[in-house]
């Protein structure tokens, strides 16, 4: 039998999130234990790097090493390749099921991040096809390339910030096209949200990219239509075609991909008869965005709010990163999609809060607003930004929580 | 090396890996200490990691961080693993995912 | 939109068998589940399991708003019966 283990905070997910938290906390002399799935510590931080506004870049696997360095602790495990498969909430806090055996833990945190919405069509089994986090993962974390010549699928930011990964490694690609249009693409198949896309992101104006998506928010308002100034054969960002009035309309091949199919569209984001044609590619990356990943949340009782500008279904908790579960707190994605750095943020917010439950954290309550505002800052200037609406929809999940807490209490 | 492996990469530096030998299907094969199964076989132009146990319709790796179990190979010794997360080691016999055969339709195992 | 589209790759289960199941009764997403297996294979959903609500969603948007939910049941990882046992 394997020995029950005991630690006094657990972490599921040693990513930007987990590691923040982790190393934000251990001063409290806590015993600290994290646990993440992948090999290696860093979650998606392993993979990322983006260009700054300032024209340096940001390395997330630079980031990562740094904060596992720190992690680096006589009061801190941290084991990978551990998986977490359920999880109970005990009089002392909680019991966590894992591939090495229960964990009694008196706080929880869960910073499980964030999982990829698919993108069905024609033939996205075959082998070589695979979602834009997996090419990701292949280029930047094991470095292997995803083939020889892909195409990306999804004009979205996640597809356009891994997009530029994948040129900056060599990566050969044919263009990014429009998500099919069927009922599944909702608006990632509109060429015209496509462009309205590129404008929100065009006033961030870091990069090449950025410059060309303000381009084109003038030519819209000159009040030119998409498919008049907008040149089929697309236009090249870091040397890859955007290719915006393009969609895939199957993914072809015998034993795994050989090409695609690619058709061009009207402007409500119609096929036009007559405009299918055949690119040899051998591997495909579907970029249809992320949604909170949240199932060990759901396990273990939260209540949840649908809020689609944080990717989905997000389980209650307030601004402090509590959830109305005792002793269970959520940072990072798993509270709605937001970029790393958000989550490093949020990270220190729930150390500082589970310090401040404990009665370990001197000035507590200034220490934690001062984390909260922290997040504040570093949402209004993050370079990658997931979706306008975010502050809103944070507001109301924890707008939601106070009056439930208020009703719990007067019941 | 593989034309698939990136040796120079403007940003990333990874520290030097040992190569080891292990076996898919039978044949040997190289790869790098603790890169995962999937990454091994696809530095060598091997994308087909399992057949549907229904239709036997070719899989391969779909989501890179153990979420969507498409890419489960058998490792003698430690049964059905997700070949996206775990490491190979000297010496690992890899076989890829089989269709099954089902008695109550009468399909037949390939 | 072509029928023959798989929604969940587990399964198998295409557009054409979410149609057929809900030309046959099931109108939320959980009866949709029971009746084609989709969001039951390995991965438990998390691939699918936004398609199934969304394709539900647009068959009848009163199923999306809260009524029957999937739900998330533990083990949300495989795990080997050695393990469960307790084994190293």
């Amino acid at each position: 039998m394997m020995e029950k283990q005991y630690t006094d905070v657990l972490i599921i997910g040693a990513g930007p999130a987990g590691l923040a938290a982790a190393t934000n906390l251990f001063e409290s002399g806590f015993k600290i234990t994290i646990l993440d799935e992948f090999p290696h510590p860093g979650g998606r931080l392993l993979g990322q790097f983006h260009e700054e506004s300032d024209g340096s870049w940001w390395i997330g696997r630079q980031v990562a090493s740094e904060l596992v360095e720190m992690t680096k602790q006589p009061n801190i495990s941290l084991q990978c390749g551990v998986s977490v498969y359920g999880l109970k909430q005990i009089s002392e806090g909680w019991e966590v099921l894992s591939s090495v055996g229960t964990i009694e833990t008196k706080y929880l945190l869960l910073a499980t991040g964030a999982a990829e919405i698919p993108v069905p069509l024609e033939g996205w089994t075959l082998p070589g096809v695979m979602s834009i986090g997996a090419a990701q993962v292949l280029t930047n974390v094991h470095m292997v390339k995803p083939g020889d010549r892909g195409i990306i699928v999804g004009v979205n930011v996640l597809g356009l910030a891994i997009s530029r990964e994948l040129a900056v490694a060599g990566v050969d690609l044919a263009g990014i096209v429009l998500s099919p249009n069927n009922l599944f693409s909702g608006e990632n198949a509109n060429p015209v949200e496509a462009i309205n896309l590129l404008m929100s992101l065009s006033h961030l104006a870091p990069s090449a990219w950025m410059r060309l998506g303000g381009s084109l928010a003038q030519k819209m308002k000159m009040g030119k239509w998409v498919s008049t100034f907008f040149p089929r054969q697309g236009m090249n960002v870091w040397d890859i075609p955007l290719l915006l009035k393009t969609t895939i309309s199957s993914i072809q091949g015998k034993k795994s991909v050989e090409s695609v199919v690619l058709a061009d569209v009207n402007s409500s984001g119609q096929i036009i008869a007559g405009s299918e044609r055949e690119e040899k590619v051998d591997f495909v990356a579907l970029a249809g965005g992320l949604y909170p990943l949240a199932e060990l949340a759901a396990v273990a009782g939260c209540s949840f709010l649908y809020l689609p500008e944080l990717g989905g279904n997000i389980p209650l908790h307030n601004e402090q990163m509590k959830t109305p579960l005792s002793n269970l707190y959520v940072a990072g994605n798993i509270t709605g999609v937001e970029g790393a750095q958000v989550a490093m943020a949020q990270g220190k917010l729930a150390a500082r809060s589970i310090g401040n439950d404990a009665g370990l954290l001197k000035n507590g309550r200034e220490k934690i607003a001062e984390a909260m505002d922290e997040v504040h800052q570093v949402r209004k200037t993050a370079t990658i930004q997931f979706h306008p609406g975010i502050i809103a929809a944070r507001k109301r999940v924890y707008e939601m929580y106070d009056s439930l807490q208020k009703e719990s209490l007067t019941s | 090396m593989s034309k698939l492996r990136i040796v120079n990469h403007p940003l990333i530096k990874k520290g030097e890996q040992k190569r080891i030998s292990f076996t898919f299907n039978g044949e040997s094969l190289e790869g790098l200490e603790g890169e995962p199964i999937a990454a091994a076989l696809l530095a060598h132009g091997i994308r087909i990691l399992r057949r549907h146990e229904e239709s036997g319709s070719n899989r391969g790796l779909y989501c890179a961080i153990g979420h969507c179990m498409e890419c489960r190979v058998d490792v003698q010794g430690k049964g059905q693993v997700r070949a996206c997360l775990t490491p190979i080691v000297e010496g690992m016999e890899v076989v890829e995912g089989k269709q099954l055969e089902n008695k109550i339709t009468g399909r037949e195992a390939p | 939109m072509s029928n023959s589209i798989i929604v969940c790759r587990c399964e198998e289960v295409t557009v054409e068998n979410l149609e057929d199941a809900y030309h046959t009764g099931a109108i939320t997403s959980r009866q949709i589940k029971m009746k084609t297996r989709a969001t039951m294979g390995a991965c438990q959903g998390r691939v699918c399991r936004n398609l199934v609500d969304l394709w539900m969603g647009n068959k009848n948007p009163l199923a999306s708003k809260g009524v029957e939910q999937l739900s998330y049941r533990p083990p949300v990882r495989p795990i080997t019966f050695g393990e469960l046992a307790g084994e190293e």
